[in-house]
């Protein structure tokens, strides 16, 4: 039984195939590169598991459990978490705050128990902080702790990002385009914690654009062009056929 | 002596300065019924304390990013409640009181239920109607809320402790004065708990940003319902102690001006802050209110009324209100920080 399961998911915006008939299989512990030219269909795939749209067709499982049509937060509990393209922060927080409102959501005691300050919460909290205090530094963000959020540069912006996805204990963590404005140390750093991540068990799906991240990263990559899946195999196979060269050559050409 | 500079620098006065100032504030606020018993004086007290409570409903609701425009149909519901069970169905007081603010917070209840999976301006729409539909039936439904005449909602009993007549509502004031302090202090430490506690986190999650929050595991309607019922329930009590107060309640008594002024207290006096900011806000606008309408130039009571909000508003932006003031003082003037700017992004 694969971990992830996509069966002939199709999401169409009007007469739009955003993604068509697309099966997917992703192990336990891989980390899966998405690729594909602008407009392909990669935001859209993550948008699906995630739950932020509803398949148009197909359907989608995860440990053997249906999880189409779920909401958002409901997959986001069973333990699948994703990042977004652009930087989507909780303006007017600070880092640490932003970093605690999404770890609350893993704490075994209740919003009563919080409310009456019991033993029970302060330890949770406890525990809750030394996490956050854990990824912080793991993450380079120690500097910029108690900045406001959008107070931060880009690349923190983006490591604040995958910050907050990482507290939230995912199973399958979903990056889109984690590095897009980094340079290539930044890129190289974030590299270094996908794989810290993947030692740990846990399941990534990362859209890339730049190779050399992929290449470094991905065990495994899927092309989509036009919503279609085109490639699916090692990262030096995928790269080289020569239909994914033609779907990029054919973007470039436009 | 260095040494005593020393430690002179160790205290905290940008906390301790406000906290010793509110804390004499409130004894005094305690002690006013027994230097005066002053009509006037103890009604307008009353009154603003009610307001409040309607206020830091209305703040509450806000902190999940939900704009309600019908805060006043609560106090409506929470008062018709208390009315119809002691003067219509000749219950006693007390547990009528204690329900009033329970179906208050039932009907919130329902209708966040259905409102409030969508939310934003649907939500708002809403809310407006619900005030006017509140209004409408308790204009309609006479064999129970007497229509258009209203109820005479009687005072609250004399309580009685071993034959000794202990506290009667109708000698003075002070009873209600009191009456109105335990409802305000009641509220806000459960406001104040809520704030600090992870539900009022995981609301600022909903409304800062509500897609990235439901990514992270928030069901945003859970929290939108929990916080509109929250409101509710104290709203409602704090529309029954007006009825009990004013001793009448009419269709006419909370509209949507009503809910606008719930409004408006809460912005001026700072969203940032569930107890705080409803307090100074509610305390400057209802007696600003009661002074303006006391002139008897026709308009330029709205006019200075929207001045005061307007200049309130554009001075204390993103959310800041009066309570933001002093730490605003403070760091400007005593201590000279910059304010924090944002970088420019790289790319
Ligand atoms: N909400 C939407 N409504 C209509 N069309 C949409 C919507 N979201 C995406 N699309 C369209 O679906 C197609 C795939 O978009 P998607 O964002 O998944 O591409 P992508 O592969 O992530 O591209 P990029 O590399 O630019 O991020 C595009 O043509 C896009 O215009
Ligand atoms: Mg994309």
């Amino acid at each position: 039984m694969p971990y992830l399961e996509l069966k002939n998911v199709s999401k169409h915006f009007g007469r739009l195939a955003a993604v068509e008939e697309v099966n997917l299989q992703v192990g336990k512990g891989e980390i899966l590169g998405i690729v594909g030219p602008n407009g392909s269909g990669k935001t859209t795939l993550i948008n699906l598991i995630s739950g932020y749209y509803r398949p148009t067709k197909g359907t989608i499982y995860f440990n053997g459990k249906k999880i189409s049509g779920l909401r958002p937060d409901k997959i986001a509990e069973l333990g699948i978490i994703r990042t977004f393209q652009s930087n989507v922060l909780y303006e007017g927080t600070t880092v640490v705050e932003s970093m605690l409102i999404s770890s609350y959501q893993q704490y075994s005691t209740n919003n009563w128990q919080s409310f009456l300050e019991t033993k029970a919460w302060k330890d949770d909290n406890e525990k809750a902080v030394g996490r956050v205090i854990e990824l912080v530094k793991l993450l380079d963000l120690l500097n910029d702790t108690f900045l406001p959020a959008e107070g931060l540069s880009h690349g923190y912006q983006r490591m604040l990002g995958i910050a907050m996805a990482m507290i939230a204990n995912p199973q399958v963590l979903l990056l889109d385009e984690p590095t897009t404005g980094m340079n290539h140390e930044e890129a190289m750093f974030v590299v270094d914690k996908i794989k810290l991540l993947s030692e740990q068990g846990v399941t990534v799906i990362l859209i890339e654009h730049n190779m050399k991240v992929l290449l470094n990263v991905a065990t495994r990559v899927v092309c989509l062009s036009f919503g279609n899946k085109i490639a699916d195999g090692i990262p030096e196979e995928v790269m080289n056929e020569k239909e994914v060269i033609e779907a990029y050559l054919g973007t470039e050409i436009l | 002596m260095r040494y005593f500079f020393k430690t002179i620098h160790l205290i905290d006065y940008k906390n301790i300065v406000p906290k010793t100032v509110i804390g004499l504030f409130i004894i005094l606020i305690l002690l006013i019924p027994v230097f005066t018993r002053n009509v006037v004086t103890l009604s307008t007290l009353i009154m603003t304390g009610i307001w409040a409570v309607a206020a830091m409903g209305f703040t509450l609701v806000l902190r999940t990013g939900q704009f309600s425009l019908g805060q006043s149909a609560f106090m409506a519901l929470g008062g018709y409640a208390s009315a119809i069970l002691t003067a219509q169905m000749g219950l006693p007081f007390w547990p009528s009181f204690l329900v009033s603010g329970l179906v208050s917070g039932l009907i919130a209840l329902l209708v966040g239920m259905v409102v409030l999976r969508v939310g934003g301006i649907y939500f708002s729409i809403i809310t407006l109607a619900l005030g006017e539909i509140v209004r409408i039936i308790a204009l309609q439904w006479e064999p129970l809320t007497r229509g258009s005449r209203g109820i005479i909602a009687s005072a609250p009993p004399p309580i009685i402790l071993g034959g000794h007549e202990l506290v009667n509502f109708n000698a003075s004031l002070a009873p209600y004065f009191y009456f109105m302090i335990c409802l305000v202090a009641v509220t806000g430490l459960v406001f104040w708990r809520i704030g600090e506690s992870r539900l009022g986190r995981t609301f600022a999650g909903t409304a800062l940003n509500p897609v990235l929050a439901e990514h992270q595991g928030i069901y945003l309607m859970k929290y939108r319902v929990i916080a509109f019922t929250v409101a509710g329930v104290f709203t409602g009590y704090a529309g029954a102690l007006y009825t009990h107060f004013l001793q009448v309640i009419t269709p006419m008594v909370f509209g949507l001006w009503q809910s606008i002024q719930i409004m408006i207290m809460s912005i001026v006096g700072g969203i940032g802050s569930l107890v705080g900011g409803p307090i100074v806000g509610s305390i400057l606008l209802y007696n600003l209110g009661e002074y303006l309408s006391r002139l008897d130039t026709p308009g330029l009571q709205s006019f200075l009324f929207g001045s005061v909000v307007v200049i309130v508003v554009m001075f204390l932006p993103q959310g800041a209100g009066l309570v933001n003031l002093w730490e605003r003082f403070w760091n400007k003037v005593v201590w000279r920080e910059e304010e924090y700017e944002p970088d420019e992004p790289e790319d």
